[in-house]
């Protein structure tokens, strides 16, 4: 069933390939780099979302909260205590994957529009205590990374390049998890939770067991995110990083339009956003303030009622795709 | 105690027929409306350019907030929301988010991000009970909200655009089958559902400010009262509207303001994970 250099595999590999020559056409410290390291991260960001929203058909609407979390606890780590980043990235993962664990045991028998419910009000209980905890979190001002110049063991870098470079290991690392994840034996135990919770269960599977696992794994991932957004931008605040438009639905947006439950979704989908985004920001932003964010909810509409199965669609259509695993993507 | 129980019975009187609108729409149609809210801002929005050009009272305004609301709602179900409403959950959810953002946005667009009041008259007046005070908007808005829930009682159970919407809700199948056109019925559910909404925000503009983000404020507030009276039931969120109300009024005296929320969150969390189905049977 798996080819090893099916086309789709190859055009993954082309993708990476791409990916990791890009930073030398490109001026390491300009804006161009900055878009496409940002591309990047939202791909590992929806990734990570793709594996509860897709595998499992669980729609969160409340990833925000494991980003915010990930990057208030390495920052606060750094800040209060000293602890490099990097460890505060794997602490984040941590406590992430903890306030997963938490949230599953309300959540885990919920579906469609009750689990997104619930998820959309545990990202706005994280803003809320957020802001309103000012002497630990700085409170709505937000907290500031100082600028260090160049120091690799504080997660602290002079040229963007280095981000990119950071950030695109990520982003192979996360779809590593995904793509196990998905054609291990979790995989089939998730979509057959997805297809019919019931018969899953009476088929053998621990229904918990398996979404509690994917949400901590996709938690934690989306935690390490978080932490690397912030050293990356220097600057968050409780309203831009737990954000419901900003975060939450972007992640689940990037892989919906793409291409929910697959591999190559949220790669293409943040290829295809991210950079839109930035045009229309940049075109339209000197119009009137929320044109570009209007925009942002257009496409999402259109994206829904024209190809809900997302850009995916199109290449799994295309005769030298469709040999290969109709199977393994299921949906 | 007893003045924060009476005000939380005001505030949420108005709460519950804000919400109905929600648990109509998601009764009738079976789709979860993340974009109710931004009708209610909508509303808001016209009860402000009523008061401000036509020098309407808000509580007069609100029956203009109501008509245009309608309009604006039966033209979205016909054109977006009835193209989803056999596709999967996830679909439905992200057309009223996307929805939800474009008509923040539109607003942010159209009237900009200022903060806009009105001023009446009865403002800062009030009536004294004893030991108890009644503020004037507060009491006039809880008056206007009961007439209205009244008045949709009365649609739904005397009206054959009521008996249409009960049974499209109970049966579309059966509906279609006795002559009702289901299309027809979801359109009219729909924009009534986004109208009654809009009405709240109108008849509460005397006391709350009115922006392109003042949506997100309820959001979560409306699904919790939705929520705690069961989903679909429209009974059930004018008696959770008052509950969410006192709950509100009361954590006002023990938490800080901004943690005030966030009771309404933890209840909403909870009752989400016990009871799905609400805290009120049938209805």
């Amino acid at each position: 069933m798996r080819n090893l250099f099916s086309p789709s595999r190859a055009a993954l590999l082309l993708f990476f390939l791409a990916a990791a020559l890009l930073p030398l056409a490109l001026d390491p410290r300009g804006h161009l780099i900055r878009v496409a390291a940002m591309v990047l991260l939202f791909a590992a960001m929806a990734q990570s979302w793709n594996i509860v929203g897709g595998l499992a058909n669980q729609i969160s609407l409340g990833h925000a909260a494991f980003f915010g979390l990930g990057a208030y606890t390495s920052t606060l780590l750094f800040l209060k205590l000293g602890v490099t980043p990097w460890i505060g990235m794997g602490v984040g993962a941590v406590v992430a994957g903890g306030a997963a664990a938490l949230l599953s045991i309300p959540t885990f028998r919920l579906k469609g529009h009750y689990f997104a419910l619930a998820t959309l009000a545990f990202a706005e209980v994280m803003r809320v205590i957020a802001n309103s905890l000012g002497d630990v979190t700085g409170g709505p001002v937000g907290l500031s990374i100082p600028f260090m110049g160049s120091q690799p063991a504080l997660f602290a870098f002079r040229s963007v390049a280095s981000y990119y470079w950071i950030i695109l290991g990520l982003l192979v690392a996360v779809c590593a998890v995904f793509h196990l994840l998905a054609s291990g034996a979790i995989g089939y135990r998730l979509r057959a939770v997805r297809e019919n919770e019931a018969a899953a269960e009476v088929a053998g599977v621990d229904t918990f067991r398996v979404k509690l696992t994917a949400s901590v794994i996709s938690a934690a991932l989306t935690a390490v995110c978080g932490t690397v957004f912030a050293q990356f931008t220097f600057f968050f605040d409780p309203d831009s990083i737990f954000s419901l438009s900003g975060i939450s639905v972007r992640m689940a947006m990037i892989a919906i339009v793409g291409g929910l439950g697959t591999l190559g979704g949220p790669l293409v989908g943040a290829l295809f956003l991210i950079p839109l985004e930035e045009v229309a920001n940049a075109v339209l932003s000197s119009q009137a303030a929320g044109l570009s964010q209007f925009a942002f909810g257009v496409i999402l509409i259109g994206a829904i009622l024209i190809q809900p199965r997302g850009l995916m669609a199109y290449w799994l259509r295309t005769p030298w795709a469709k040999t290969r695993r109709a199977a393994a993507t299921g949906a | 105690m007893i003045q924060a129980l009476v005000d939380g019975i005001l505030l949420g009187g108005v709460y519950g027929v804000i919400s109905t609108g929600l648990s109509l729409v998601f009764g009738v149609l079976g789709v979860v409306n993340f974009a109710h809210a931004e009708f209610l801002m909508l509303g808001m929005y016209v009860a402000w350019f009523a008061w401000r050009y036509l020098g309407l009272d808000p509580l007069l305004g609100s029956a203009l907030s109501f008509v245009i609301v309608f309009a604006i709602g039966y033209l979205v179900q016909r054109t977006l929301v009835q193209r989803v409403l056999k596709a999967p959950p996830a679909a439905q959810v992200f057309l009223t988010v996307g929805l939800m953002i474009v008509i923040e946005n539109a607003a942010l667009m159209a009237f900009g991000s200022d903060y806009r009041s009105v001023s009446v008259p009865y403002q800062v007046e009030g009536y004294r009970l004893g030991d108890i005070f009644v503020g004037a908007p507060y009491l006039f808005a809880f008056v206007a909200a009961v007439v209205l829930a009244g008045a949709l009682w009365l649609f739904l159970e005397r009206s054959w655009s009521g008996r249409a919407i009960r049974a499209v809700a109970q049966d579309p199948m059966a509906a279609t089958l006795v002559g009702v056109d289901t299309r027809r019925t979801y359109a009219l559910a729909f924009g009534l559902g986004v109208a009654l909404t809009a009405f709240g925000g109108a008849v509460i503009l005397p006391y709350i400010t009115v922006s392109p983000t003042v949506g997100g404020q309820f959001v979560v507030l409306m699904f919790t009262v939705v929520v705690l009276g069961g989903l679909g039931s429209v009974a059930g969120a004018l008696a959770g509207g008052i509950m969410v109300g006192i709950v509100q009024s009361l954590s006002a005296l023990v938490f800080p303001i901004q943690l005030q929320n966030l009771c309404l969150f933890v209840i909403f969390i909870a009752v989400l994970a016990l009871r799905p189905q609400g805290l009120i049977k049938g209805a």
